[in-house]
């Protein structure tokens, strides 16, 4: 049949599995999904669901389930082309799998829970010391041993410099390793996650400041009548989210404690809103007068940047009539929603929703001001 | 152990600053920097080499064949199979010609249209 279309939409899934080297399925299983969801979200672990059909004298039931085609640990890559462009949108390992067998024929599902490849991360608990080595430098260590898996680290230097001394402190882990890098990327105000693609089978470790900035995606936009993009947006502003640490240092030979200057978080994050909003409440750093001047202005810098996103709005779209992918982690201009709260945001986590016939998307956006600064987003 | 970049290139280094979008046939071309006699600098796409043509790619696993018809066009050809006419180039890319005229020239010719994942493999469905 020439003159059959190859797929029957602007909107196609590849579904690759395998322990640690990938293929693409059997076509039996494209044809039994029914559902993929993947949520993605800045500094956490993404995770995965999909759902498939498991009819009784199928190929699922009969031999891949027994053959351990989605046993624990598999790896899934699963990536979508909108209008020709491939992006891969989850790289990760099934954790667990649930069958709902019912009396009723065709509504036996197989349900398939993972999340992505930070799992293996979490999965061992281990001890290690590293002398004089700065936190960079002890992510980079941690990272390069998962490079089997396709991943690349890309590691910053930590924007408060803490030179090691190893005469006075060596740092020590206990925990997993995932837990452990969280740990440094919260006491410098960064964030830790893995960025699947741009081929599969490839994933970026990123241990660095959230990316704000750069150029916008598509803006959405809601309330436009027919060029409105966004279902719904929701938009919340919460006074309570924004504090302002305090942290005292104490300096090991006099003894005496002073306070840390309030940092300036703006090197940290560019302020995205025209007007800031005010922090309300205060809150004193505890254990901060053992660390050294450098470590405890790290972590206050830290917390100030962390609570400072006190607006976020949420809301779903489709993207089939967006025409394009929202990406999290990045910026994205907002209009129609009136002057207060159009304007750029940062993308904090999107939720993809895939069946066959409709792509869906949730989202939450995050900023710490009200008030767009320009008066144009990237269209 | 990877090379650790310093603190500025995070915020310096703009995210996404690819002069061309994802879905562009030169998304993958290298950026070089031309330095002029007086100094300044000039950006410029490398040359763009074609993805090696191996032979599973004409064969009916990576791609579907489609029979010329009269009135076919890259262009139309892109908007049917990849829903964005935009995307003709792909299929110019899997059917080796110079001109992108030559594939619809002659009625009746068999091209190769590739698969809209985009990433190709044996055996790979698209659902």
């Amino acid at each position: 049949m020439p003159d059959q279309p190859v797929g029957s939409g602007p909107i196609h899934i590849t579904l690759q599995t395998g322990s640690r080297l990938t293929r693409p399925v059997p076509p039996e299983v494209t044809e039994a999904l029914l559902s993929a969801q993947i949520t993605a979200t800045a500094g956490e672990r993404s995770g995965f669901q999909m759902a498939f059909d498991l009819t009784k004298q199928g190929a699922l039931s009969r031999r891949l389930l027994p053959e351990g085609f989605f046993d624990p640990k598999t790896r899934v890559i699963l990536s979508v082309s909108v209008k020709g462009t491939a992006r891969v949108l989850l790289d990760g390992l099934i954790v667990r799998q649930e069958v709902g067998a019912s009396n009723q024929p065709g509504h036996s599902t197989l349900t398939v829970t993972g999340e992505d490849l930070t799992l293996l991360m979490d999965l061992e608990e281990r001890t290690d010391r590293y002398p004089n080595l700065r936190p960079s430098g002890r992510v980079a260590r941690i990272l390069a041993k998962y490079a089997d898996y396709g991943i690349e680290p890309r590691v910053f230097q930590e924007q408060i410099e803490q030179p090691p001394r190893e005469r006075l402190r060596v740092d020590y882990q206990s925990g997993t390793d995932l837990s452990y890098v969280n740990e440094l990327a919260r006491a410098n105000g960064y964030t830790f996650y893995l960025e699947p693609g741009p081929r599969p089978g490839r994933s970026t470790a990123v241990w660095g400041p959230e990316a704000r900035i750069g150029q916008r995606q598509h803006a959405l936009n809601v309330n436009m009548d027919v060029n409105s993009t966004v279902d719904q947006l929701t938009f919340a502003y919460d006074g309570t989210a924004r504090e302002e640490p305090q942290a005292r240092v104490q300096d090991p030979a006099t003894r005496d404690s002073r306070l840390l200057p309030q940092p300036d978080i703006g090197p940290l994050r560019p302020p995205l809103g025209r007007r800031a909003t005010p922090a309300l409440k205060r809150r004193t750093l505890s254990g901060t007068a053992k660390k050294e001047s450098a470590q405890a202005q790290a972590e206050l810098l830290a917390r100030a940047a962390l609570s400072a996103d006190a607006i976020s709005g949420s809301g779903s779209l489709d993207v089939n009539r967006h025409g394009y992918i929202l990406r999290p982690r990045e910026l994205v201009g907002v209009r129609g929603a009136g002057v207060t709260y159009d304007g750029d945001y940062f993308v904090k986590s999107v939720t993809h929703t895939i069946r066959p016939g409709s792509y869906q998307q949730n989202f939450t956006l995050s900023r710490e001001g009200l008030i767009a600064r320009s008066g144009t987003v990237r269209p | 152990m990877a090379d650790i970049e310093p603190y500025e290139n995070a915020l310096d280094a703009i995210p996404g600053a690819h002069p061309y979008s994802r879905s562009s046939r030169y998304h993958d071309a290298e950026i070089g920097v031309h330095r002029m006699a007086d100094g300044t600098e000039v950006r410029y796409a490398k040359r763009r080499l074609l993805p090696p043509l191996s032979e599973a790619a004409t064969a009916a696993e990576e791609s579907a064949p489609h029979t010329v018809s009269s009135g076919d066009r890259p262009d139309l050809l892109a908007q049917r199979y990849f829903g964005d006419p935009g995307q003709w180039w792909q299929i110019a890319d899997a059917n080796p010609v110079l001109d992108p005229q030559e594939l619809t020239e002659e009625a009746g010719r068999t091209i190769a249209i590739p698969h809209a994942g985009g990433f190709p493999g044996p055996g790979a469905r698209y659902a």
